[in-house]
């Protein structure tokens, strides 16, 4: 009896003294690295993100998960050469086993090279040209491509009756896509493209190619632009009294939009994923704690998707925790499958594209709405 | 027909916008012979500080030109204290005489235009910041079959009064006399008693105080401020201030108006994309064609 409380008090005194201790006293921390745009003229993009990011990464830590996970923040100015400079700071940092970022496909392929090399999984929120997610099997992304858009949008305008068309686009790889999605498919439906012409981003005058637009007389204007660009180029059409019907992509849905162009900016349609005004406990949840930790309006798609890569990954390390790897934490991302996230529930192909509901919305009273025409 | 005329007057007013930015920096440089390269970040403040103004105040526009005029006026004061004067500590013949002394600016003044830059970014950040729409100079009038806005006669008409102005000040008083006497020879205007630090303060002051406003009313004129805003103007004007031979302020806002003009012009011809190379493409045709500016008539190299 004696003998027996003995062994049964060392037994578990040896077990206490050695086993489950990191448990009780520290949980392990993973660590994931973000490059993006904290600086330069890109840097409004890149501080939502990491606004967006620090939303998910708090609520994950409320959460009460079995372990902890760090984010890294970089900042690549959306330069190319700092992009890879950081990529290679990842890749030797061994703690680190994801990527998110960066924001540009530009810098974001250029950086997959190195990932590639190194075997690192990396997850833009916004990197939307078709070669990104071709580099390797290690690239995946949170945002619907031009291949989807561009078709749904040439469907759209036809179904609106709308059968001469203008198109223009800011001049990236970016723009390029925007153009030639839409141009193929609205080519192959029986339409017209009247004119098309691509600008460079952050050209302060529009005026010149507005009267070049307003010359050929079509019946819509479908175009490429980012939200500045886009309030821009929506005051001059209104300062030349040109009234020809336009249409936009996901890129300039952005509540600044409408603050910089004000009236100017009514009517205007675009497809998006992200709707503030969705009533989903989730979406409602995310736009009341963005508010409350920027003090801004609601936020755009672009955090949104932020929002949502950064959760797509955490999720892809619960599903690998405690074996997380590099190696594992790919494959977890690779299946990915219906997350319900803000922009509509995301599941990975083969291909790693994401596949996403779009909606249409209109500008109405200062607000984008969902539209069904 | 129509569309043609209407390119015209959107180049006129494009070209009107440059002129603006043009004529400070040209007058700076008048005086000194060096590059200010910190003007465009003049006008940037001045842009935003237009904006603070109408947000927190809403006075009438001349008011918040006249405020930016002095902001701008000081702000040049200081950037000529900082980054211009240090470089002119020592009086002697051999160092004011020296090259490498003056063109030393050219770095202190980049330098402070960075600091100026990023510090607006760090605050304001990199965006296009919020404007009340109904302050924005873009009201369209309508002249027959072309459309300009309400803007562009304000542009015209500051453009204008401030060329008529420093070509008063310039010929007809006493401190127009000392900056046109250091321009022309900062040794000989010292030999001869003209305080030529004041001079050159004054020079600051004014067209910086210039900077600034033009900074204000195109900010106010495309609803468009944001950090880098300098940038592309600062360009345009330095090409109209190379063609026009340097130091000639009426030379540098004809040759302004070629480059909108032709911009403008170019579009019909040409992708937009092409725009920017309107202006240097001036810039190299002026360079080996007339290294005297078009309007340079029989003074220095450019």
């Amino acid at each position: 009896m004696k003998n027996r409380r003995n062994i049964l008090a060392l037994g578990s005194a040896l077990a206490l003294a050695t086993l489950p201790l990191p448990v009780y006293a520290q949980q392990p921390t993973y660590k994931i690295g973000y490059q993006l745009p904290l600086t330069g003229n890109t840097a409004q993009y890149g501080i939502d993100f990491k606004n967006a990011a620090e939303i998910a990464l708090d609520q994950f830590a409320k959460a009460g998960k079995p372990f902890k996970v760090e984010i890294v923040f970089e900042d690549s100015r959306s330069d190319t050469k700092e992009g890879v400079a950081i990529a290679r700071k990842f890749v030797d940092d061994k703690s680190i086993v994801g990527v998110l970022g960066d924001f540009t496909s530009g810098v974001s392929i250029a950086s997959a090279q190195i990932y590639k090399e190194a075997g690192m999984p990396q997850l833009s929120q916004t990197a939307s040209h078709p070669d990104y997610t071709k580099v390797s099997e290690w690239q995946f992304r949170n945002i619907t491509t031009q291949a989807q858009e561009g078709p749904l949008n040439a469907e759209w305008l036809y179904a609106s009756g709308y059968r001469k068309v203008a198109v223009i686009a800011e001049q990236t790889d970016w723009g390029q896509t925007v153009v030639s999605n839409f141009v193929d498919k609205f080519k192959a439906l029986g339409g017209q493209v009247v004119f098309s012409e691509f600008f460079n981003r952050g050209l302060a005058d529009f005026r010149p190619i507005i009267t070049k637009i307003a010359r050929d007389n079509p019946d819509a204007i479908y175009t490429g632009y980012f939200y500045e660009d886009g309030a821009q180029f929506l005051k001059q059409m209104k300062q030349l009294s040109v009234t020809i019907p336009v249409h936009s992509t996901s890129a300039s849905y952005n509540q600044q939009l409408i603050t910089l162009a004000g009236a100017d900016a009514e009517g205007m349609k675009l497809t998006a994923t992200f709707l503030p005004n969705n009533p989903a406990k989730n979406v409602q949840d995310f736009v009341a704690a963005w508010k409350a930790k920027t003090g801004q309006a609601e936020p755009g798609q672009f955090p949104a998707q932020a929002y949502d890569a950064v959760n797509i990954m955490l999720a892809a390390l619960e599903r690998a925790h405690p074996n997380v790897t590099r190696k594992s934490l790919r494959d977890q991302l690779a299946a990915t499958k219906n997350f319900p996230g803000v922009t509509g529930d995301t599941t990975f192909d083969a291909d790693r594209e994401p596949a996403k509901k779009l909606v249409r919305a209109q500008v109405k009273n200062g607000t984008f709405v969902a539209v069904d025409q | 027909m129509d569309y043609y005329l209407q390119q015209l007057v959107i180049g006129l007013s494009l070209g009107m916008v440059y002129a603006l930015v043009a004529i400070g920096f040209t007058l700076i440089f008048g005086v000194l012979n060096v590059v200010n390269f910190a003007h465009g970040e003049v006008y940037t403040i001045g842009a935003f500080v237009g904006l603070l103004i109408f947000v927190s105040f809403a006075p009438p526009l001349v008011v918040v030109l006249l405020v930016v005029l002095a902001v701008g006026a000081m702000t040049g004061v200081g950037l000529e204290r900082f980054a211009f004067k240090p470089f002119r500590r020592f009086n002697d013949e051999a160092t004011l005489k020296s090259r490498a002394m003056r063109e030393a600016t050219l770095m202190s003044s980049l330098a402070l235009s960075i600091v100026a830059r990023e510090g607006i970014e760090l605050f304001f950040g990199s965006q296009f910041q919020s404007l009340p729409l109904k302050h924005m100079l873009n009201s369209p009038i309508k002249i027959g079959p072309v459309t300009i806005v309400d803007g562009d006669l304000i542009i015209f008409g500051t453009s204008f009064l401030m060329l008529a102005g420093l070509q008063f000040v310039l010929k007809h008083t006493s401190v127009g006399l000392s900056i046109r006497a250091v321009s022309n020879n900062p040794l000989g205007a010292r030999y001869v008693g003209v305080n030529t630090d004041r001079t050159i303060a004054w020079t600051f002051a004014v067209g910086s105080g210039m900077g600034a406003v033009a900074g204000i009313l195109v900010g106010l004129y495309y609803g468009a401020i944001f950090p880098a805003m300098g940038f592309t103007p600062g360009i345009k004007a330095f090409v109209a201030m190379v063609m026009g031979g340097l130091s000639s302020i009426p030379g540098a806002v004809v040759c302004a108006l070629i480059i909108g003009i032709s911009e403008a012009m170019s579009s019909i011809f040409v992708s937009s994309v092409w725009q920017d190379l309107v202006a240097y493409a001036f810039l190299i045709i002026t360079l080996i064609f007339f290294p005297r500016g078009i309007f340079g008539g029989a003074r220095e190299r450019v």
